[in-house]
């Protein structure tokens, strides 16, 4: 991809981002403040639609990831799924609290596979984490 | 949730916007390789960045600030205003599409450059260059200023007004200054994306407190039975011959419909302004320019401030506590998240239009005033070096008038607009009527200034201070300065036009008109149309936000058993605008895609090879140069002096 073109997809990814990534983490936070499902119901779908934008942009501009989003999406998934366990052992979670973590880790524990499944296929999606050392025509070891 | 994890929220999204876009500042300034592309971007911004970055420019928060509060103070009045997305579109797309094959012909970057080659006019060069500076110190002074005010009051005074007026400028340096202009377009499209989504959820957030649509136009419709309060949902009447604010006439902004029409020509002197040309100019193909003024200025943006702008006004109308200050303390109070987010988007918005004028007010000063005029051996990395000081420089003086001078400030900056639209003779000069004479489109820009200056309250004001009452005040028989200086203006230039030589054009402009008369002339289905367009846009005003909108007062309105009804549940004036705005998008579109004025045009530009002339030494002639300006100076302040003195009170 030429250099203008990275820049024009790192514009479109930041904008998405600032609309939808922060729009969405207040909504989440909204949620949990008010102890709302449905709120937090609404961050879960706004955060989803950043990734399907995320998704469209790439495809656009014919490219994946680049390793700092990756980086980055994996530490904030981590960031939350430690936040949801840290406040379910400490039991302060209410039923909506806990429904809501529920369905934001499940949505992006889901959208991983699905999103991998619709890049590379069902078996390229396997052999991106399956490394076959006998396919590069060496003895395995 | 604790007081510290409330007040958190704010200085957290401010840091992350502060680190995105020295991130963009850094970008840009490695691809501004030896000062390169510093000005003008290398001509290489995408067109999508540009039209978005101008839409976000031309309405995003002076709209929210400025835009929501006049609603908030006088109702439905100005229905000018609720229709800015078409009339801020209209300019750009009569002038963007020509300006931009006049630069990449004659390889130039900017407004005050295309007046230089066209005209050779020093005074329209220096009247481009004040009109930027304008905005710089006056316009977007007094918007960091709301600015300013706002975070006072959202962090409960913890960052006064000073501080965060200083840290506001030293964010804009970092933006402008330092990154230039990929800077600006680079981060421009965040700004514009977070401005937007800001404006959208402030209404959101307005109508959900307000109880919905139904509720918000049930209180309107209460408020307008209130004895006194019906005249907030009128145009009163076409024109009152009052002698302005300050003259015991009556309030300056009158609610007539030549206030509404005189009040959509100042609009329309932003995308005339410098600072938007420079945007164009920037862009490395005019093919975005129609989709950017139809679909994202006019359509897009217009329909933000036709919805959700007037909907923040009108809550803030029924409830004084839902003006923005009082929206955006309680969304502080209940939802800080919230609050930071759409602080941040609104501040953005300001920011995007301080950084542009702040860039090219420094430009405009180093590279059209002083290079040419004082210092012709200046290099270009001198240049830029000289320009990021300048930069910082008015950022400093803007911030010391925002926080020592506010009066002057609000003087200053009532003048960018109108005096922005003083600027449409010459550009209607280069781009559609050949027969404006260099002359005639200078002398019309000054009888223009003129008429601004006399019709506003920095006019009046230093006239007074010489001993001089002039018989008006501000806005004389409820119209805005801009159509005061227009009429001017025109005259001027009508009058100077036929008396002077038409065909006494310089070389450059000799082939500016072989370039329109050739590769960019108009076809002949274009042509048949010319007569509807003129129909088409002349009613459009008439009826959008001339005379026609005494119409409107009772367009939608029905006479109920206990009171009058409103037939499309919202006030009349504003479906009429509804209508209005929507009409005025087809006429957009229709202008620049059947009209042909800003369509794509597939076509390759070579550069003009000027003749070759022999240079000359003009060290000495710019040091005489610069020797009269001082004495000039010099002798101006002393007779200024002397006849406050002997006159002025």
């Amino acid at each position: 991809m030429s250099k203008p073109a990275m820049v024009e997809r790192d514009l479109l990814v930041f904008s998405i981002w600032a609309v939808l990534g922060f729009g969405g983490l207040a909504l989440l936070v909204e949620g949990f403040s008010r102890d709302s499902y449905v709120i937090s119901l609404a961050a879960t779908l706004t955060i989803i639609l950043g990734f399907i934008a995320h998704i469209v942009v790439n495809a656009v501009f014919d490219c994946g990831f680049k390793p700092g989003e990756t980086a980055l999406g994996i530490s904030a998934f981590g960031a939350v799924a430690l936040a949801f366990i840290i406040g379910w052992a400490m039991g302060g979670l209410s039923a909506a609290d806990y429904w809501s973590g529920l369905t934001l880790l499940a949505a992006l524990g889901f959208g991983l596979p699905i999103y991998l499944s619709t890049r590379y296929g069902m078996r390229g999606a396997f052999s991106s984490f399956h490394v076959r050392h006998v396919d590069d025509g060496k003895p395995g070891a | 949730m604790t007081g510290m994890a409330y007040s958190v929220w704010l200085p957290l999204f401010a840091l992350f916007y502060v680190a995105v876009m020295l991130y963009w500042v850094r970008v840009a300034a490695s691809e501004t390789g030896a000062d390169d592309g510093f000005f003008s971007a290398g001509h290489a911004l995408a067109p999508w960045i540009t039209a978005l970055v101008i839409g976000g420019a031309s309405m995003s928060s002076w709209f929210v600030l400025g835009g929501s509060q006049q609603i908030v103070a006088q109702g439905f009045q100005m229905p000018a205003l609720i229709v800015g997305g078409v009339l801020l579109a209209l300019p750009g797309t009569l002038f963007f599409k020509r300006l931009w094959f006049v630069a990449e012909r004659m390889r130039v970057s900017s407004q005050a450059d295309i007046f230089r080659v066209y005209y050779g006019s020093p005074f329209l060069v220096t009247a481009s260059v004040t009109v930027a500076l304008l905005f710089a110190i006056g316009f977007c002074g007094l918007q960091i200023r709301a600015i300013s005010d706002l975070t006072e009051l959202m962090t409960g005074g913890a960052v006064s007004r000073f501080t965060a007026s200083v840290v506001l400028g030293f964010v804009l340096f970092a933006g402008a200054g330092i990154g230039g202009m990929r800077a600006i377009g680079y981060f421009g499209v965040v700004q514009t994306v977070l401005a937007f989504a800001g404006i959208v959820a402030l209404s959101g957030f307005a109508l959900i407190w307000s109880g919905g649509f139904a509720a918000l136009n049930a209180g309107l419709l209460q408020l307008s039975a209130i004895e006194g309060s019906a005249g907030l949902f009128t145009v009163n009447g076409v024109i009152h011959f009052t002698s302005g604010l300050g003259r015991g006439g009556e309030l300056a902004d009158a609610n007539t419909a030549l206030a509404n029409l005189s009040f959509a020509f100042a609009l329309m002197g932003f995308q005339a302004s410098p600072l938007i040309i420079k945007l164009v100019l920037s862009t490395r193909s005019p093919n975005g320019i129609a989709a950017g003024q139809t679909w994202v200025t006019a359509g897009f943006f217009g329909a933000v401030i036709a919805f959700c702008i007037a909907l923040t006004g009108a809550a803030g109308l029924v409830d004084r506590d839902l003006a923005l200050d009082g929206l955006l303390s309680a969304l502080q109070t209940g939802s800080p998240w919230f609050a930071a987010w759409i602080f941040i988007g609104i501040a953005a918005g300001v920011q995007l239009l301080a950084g542009l004028a702040l860039f090219v007010a420094g430009e405009g000063l180093v590279r059209h005033i002083y290079r040419p005029y004082f210092n012709s051996r200046l290099s270009k990395h001198g240049a830029v070096t000289l320009t990021r000081i300048i930069i910082a420089v008015l950022a400093a003086v803007a911030m010391l008038m925002e926080n020592l001078a506010p009066v002057a400030l609000s003087a200053l900056s009532a003048l960018a607009l109108p005096m922005a639209f003083q600027l449409w003779t010459p550009l209607l000069g280069v781009t559609w009527l050949s027969w404006i004479t260099r002359p005639a489109a200078a002398a019309g820009v000054g009888f223009g200034l003129a008429g601004v200056l006399l019709t506003e309250p920095l006019g009046y004001q230093v006239l007074s201070f010489f001993g001089l009452e002039l018989p008006w005040g501000r806005w004389p028989w409820t119209i805005h300065s801009a159509l005061w200086g227009m009429a001017a203006n025109v005259a001027a230039v009508l009058i100077i036009s036929a008396i002077t030589n038409r065909n006494a054009l310089g070389t450059e402009a000799r082939e500016i008109r072989r370039l329109f008369s050739g590769l960019l002339s108009t076809s002949g289905k274009a042509q048949k149309l010319r007569s509807t367009a003129w129909s088409v846009t002349l009613a459009w005003f008439f009826l959008a936000v001339g005379p026609g909108l005494i119409f409107g007062n009772s367009a939608f309105v029905a006479t109920g058993e206990s009171g009058p009804i409103w037939l499309l549940g919202m006030p009349s004036l504003w479906a009429w605008s509804l209508a209005a705005w929507v009409s005025g998008l087809g006429l957009i579109w229709f202008l620049s895609y059947k009209m042909e004025m800003a369509s794509p045009l597939h076509v390759t530009i070579p550069p003009y090879e000027p003749p070759l002339r022999l240079k000359k030494d003009t060290s000495a002639e710019e040091q005489e140069r610069l020797r009269v300006l001082i004495l000039t100076g010099a002798v101006g302040f002393a007779l200024a002096v002397l006849i406050a003195f002997s006159f002025g009170g």
